[in-house]
């Protein structure tokens, strides 16, 4: 009886959904980039990058109609795990992602040890991985076919750092040379090591010390014992921050010291407040309007939207990030298909202008970029050096603390 | 020469700093038998709170010092009275996981309220220092030593000479005869935990004036403390703050002698030694 009383609003309702059905144009399959980055846990901080440059480029490509791949147009959608900083649980959900969740398409979290561990899972199952949060030379040297770097190599990290110093007047002449016990850092070191060498510094200090390292109070006091000209320093933000502080109250002030990570950073400055001027360091990228880009036009304008979406600004990490979807999103149109053996072949010939800069892989999967010497400047991020010499004048040598 | 003497000084001051860390953890530990794993937590919580109090409010961050030890304090009753007591009196294990829970739980909210940025407390002053011969003697860390000393020889007297001090101390003893002399445990029991939990802020507030603040720092803060309670002993804040110095000047002289990624092997290292000579601590009593 009741059946019979709802049967015509019954059959309204399927005509109605039948119809809104017919209207919609044939919606294609979403393709899932699957991911896990830092979201809590100690290097939280950077790995947030990741996640808001991975949102913030699918989110645009898909307003812009998706991925074209014969003749259907594909949204994006991202799969993301929260690795929570642990090396062995980012393995795991790698393989989950793969296993269980069949993802085709990967792309990496932060920092080197995790890139090393994370692509032997990619290699396993034969999956491509872009990531731009791994630097070190070592992830690039194992013959690895799947796996894809836009981060310069960290061996060259202070290239540029080495070629300014000889370039400066009154350059400095003893070097320290810091590092952490990190893939990243034991890379960036032994490349370090070399260029200083050549280029004929004296490097009086060459000191790995434990990531854990919560104090560096003992290290800036030798630096100031052997009168070290340069210090530079590979390690994580947290041991820069601590190593600024501790040379302010110590009153310790080479001539100049430069840092693997922070000084591009919104958050570094901030911390640091008036503190963080003087500090050397380098970048791949700024968010220059030069960068010209298939979705976002340039580079500035993914930095404003960046910053408009989650309240501070974007550093490399981030155009990197945004670089590896649109990689990706170019290789599946390029391969017309989304099998992982296709894409992977697409990748590895990418060729074409991005906001983050041009994205050409070498042989290794790794690509290679200039490092911009860049320099706090009365709290501003200031490019004193490229590949041509001077842009800004740097500030050298460091004031000492109490004349500030 | 110089530099031995510069480095003993950083590792004196460090230790300092260490040993306030350690003391309300040992506390705890010894009269409730709880290791709290979330003692890094409040530690953590602590130096927020300063923090704040600091750029919110503009108060010196030593001056605020006594305003962090109140809120923690209070939190900390809360956190026994309504959490902890529920297990006090169960397996170690359980404590354990409870903790541990509370840990994470504290780190993620604080993550969550405060974002993955790192935080400084830094004053104006903050940059000064004092000269004595080629020694530097940085004021904040002076200052924070000095404050880690009072602490310490407050919280010693404060169990020899005043009743609750002695109600903890009798309770740690022999719990059964303390209730029979009129101790109330669960009160009491509260007012120790939120004691050592104000104690862990104020290392919070001393630890932001050195050091970054962030969510993440409570875990190694709480191995570092439980290193420390273990090599001075339970029973005596003087043991912690002997614990804490020693520690403090070993890694400083491990940087310099044998190399930066030894620090962890040096002081764990002591830790096992600690446990195997003298288990009750360097100034523990041997039974």
């Amino acid at each position: 009886m009741i059946l019979k009383r709802l049967h015509p609003l019954l059959s309204s309702l399927c005509a109605f959904g039948l119809a809104l059905a017919a209207a919609a144009p044939v919606q294609a399959q979403d393709i899932v980039l699957g991911a896990s980055a830092q979201l809590t846990g100690p290097v939280a901080n950077t790995g947030r990058y990741y996640r808001d440059a991975y949102q913030t480029a699918i989110d645009k490509i898909n307003a812009a109609g998706g991925v074209k791949i014969a003749g259907k147009e594909h949204k994006l959608a991202l799969k993301l795990y929260d690795s929570q900083s642990d090396v062995n649980l980012s393995v795991r959900q790698y393989t989950q992602l793969v296993t269980q969740d069949k993802e085709n398409l990967l792309l990496g979290g932060f920092a080197s040890n995790f890139q090393l561990a994370d692509s032997v899972v990619s290699e396993k199952y034969k999956i491509p991985m872009v990531q731009g949060g791994g630097a070190s030379n070592e992830i690039f040297t194992r013959n690895f076919k799947y796996i894809f770097g836009t981060l310069a190599p960290a061996s060259n990290y202070f290239g540029s750092t080495v070629t300014m110093m000889k370039a400066l007047k009154d350059g400095p002449k003893s070097v320290a040379l810091l590092y952490a016990d990190a893939s990243f850092d034991v890379s960036t070191a032994a490349g370090t090591r070399s260029l200083l060498k050549a280029a004929g510094f004296n490097l009086v200090m060459d000191e790995r010390y434990s990531s854990n390292t919560s104090d560096s109070s003992t290290l800036l006091s030798q630096v100031k014992a052997k009168n070290v000209d340069a210090v530079l320093v590979a390690g994580h933000e947290t041991e820069i921050l601590n190593f600024v502080r501790n040379a302010k109250s110590l009153a310790v002030a080479p001539k100049m010291y430069s840092f693997t990570v922070g000084v591009p950073s919104e958050d570094f400055r901030k911390a640091l407040d008036k503190d963080a001027d003087y500090a050397f360091g380098m970048t791949a990228w700024l968010p220059e309007a030069s960068l010209k880009d298939r979705w976002f036009g340039d580079a500035a304008q993914f930095a404003a939207e960046y910053k408009a979406k989650f309240g501070y600004d974007p550093d490399y990490h981030a155009a990197s990030g945004a670089a590896d979807v649109e990689a990706l999103a170019m290789a599946l149109e390029k391969a017309g298909s989304t099998d992982p053996q296709k894409v992977r072949d697409a990748l590895a010939a990418s060729d074409f202008e991005s906001l983050y800069g041009p994205i050409k892989f070498g042989a290794n999967g790794q690509i290679d970029m200039p490092q911009l010497v860049i320099q706090v400047q009365h709290g501003q991020v200031a490019e004193v050096y490229d590949a041509k010499g001077f842009v800004k004048q740097p500030q050298y040598p460091m004031t000492a603390w109490n004349a500030r | 020469m110089d530099l031995l003497t510069q480095v003993l000084v950083n590792g004196l001051l460090l230790g300092g700093l260490y040993a306030v860390m350690a003391l309300g953890l040992a506390l705890v530990w010894g009269v409730l038998n709880i290791v709290n794993l979330a003692h890094g937590s409040f530690i953590m919580l602590g130096a927020y709170c300063s923090w704040h109090l600091f750029h919110s409010l503009h108060i010196d961050p030593f001056l605020g010092l006594p305003l962090t030890a109140a809120v923690m304090f209070a939190l900390g009753y809360a956190v026994q009275r309504g959490i902890l007591n529920l297990i006090v009196r169960a397996p170690m294990f359980n404590t354990l996981l409870l903790t541990f829970g509370l840990d994470v739980v504290l780190t993620y909210l604080a993550q969550l309220a405060f974002s993955a940025d790192f935080r400084t407390i830094n004053p104006g002053y903050a940059g000064r220092q004092w000269h004595w011969g080629s020694v530097v003697l940085p004021t904040m860390r002076v200052a924070a030593f000095g404050a880690a000393l009072v602490i310490t020889m407050g919280m010693w007297l404060f169990l020899l000479h005043t009743r609750l001090g002695r109600a903890i101390r009798a309770t740690a003893q022999n719990l059964v005869a303390a209730r029979l002399y009129g101790v109330e445990p669960r009160h009491l029991y509260a007012m120790t935990f939120a004691i050592g939990v104000a104690l862990a802020g104020t290392a919070g507030g001393l630890y932001g004036t050195v050091s970054q603040i962030n969510h993440y720092i409570g875990a190694s803060l709480t191995l570092k403390s439980f290193a420390i309670a273990i090599i001075g002993g339970l029973d005596n804040p003087l043991g912690v703050l002997v614990g804490g110095l020693f520690l403090g000047v070993v890694e400083s002289l491990t940087i310099l002698y044998i190399g930066p990624t030894f620090v962890d092997v040096a002081s764990f290292g002591i830790l096992a030694l600690v446990l195997i000579v003298r288990p009750t601590g360097l100034l523990g009593k041997t039974a």
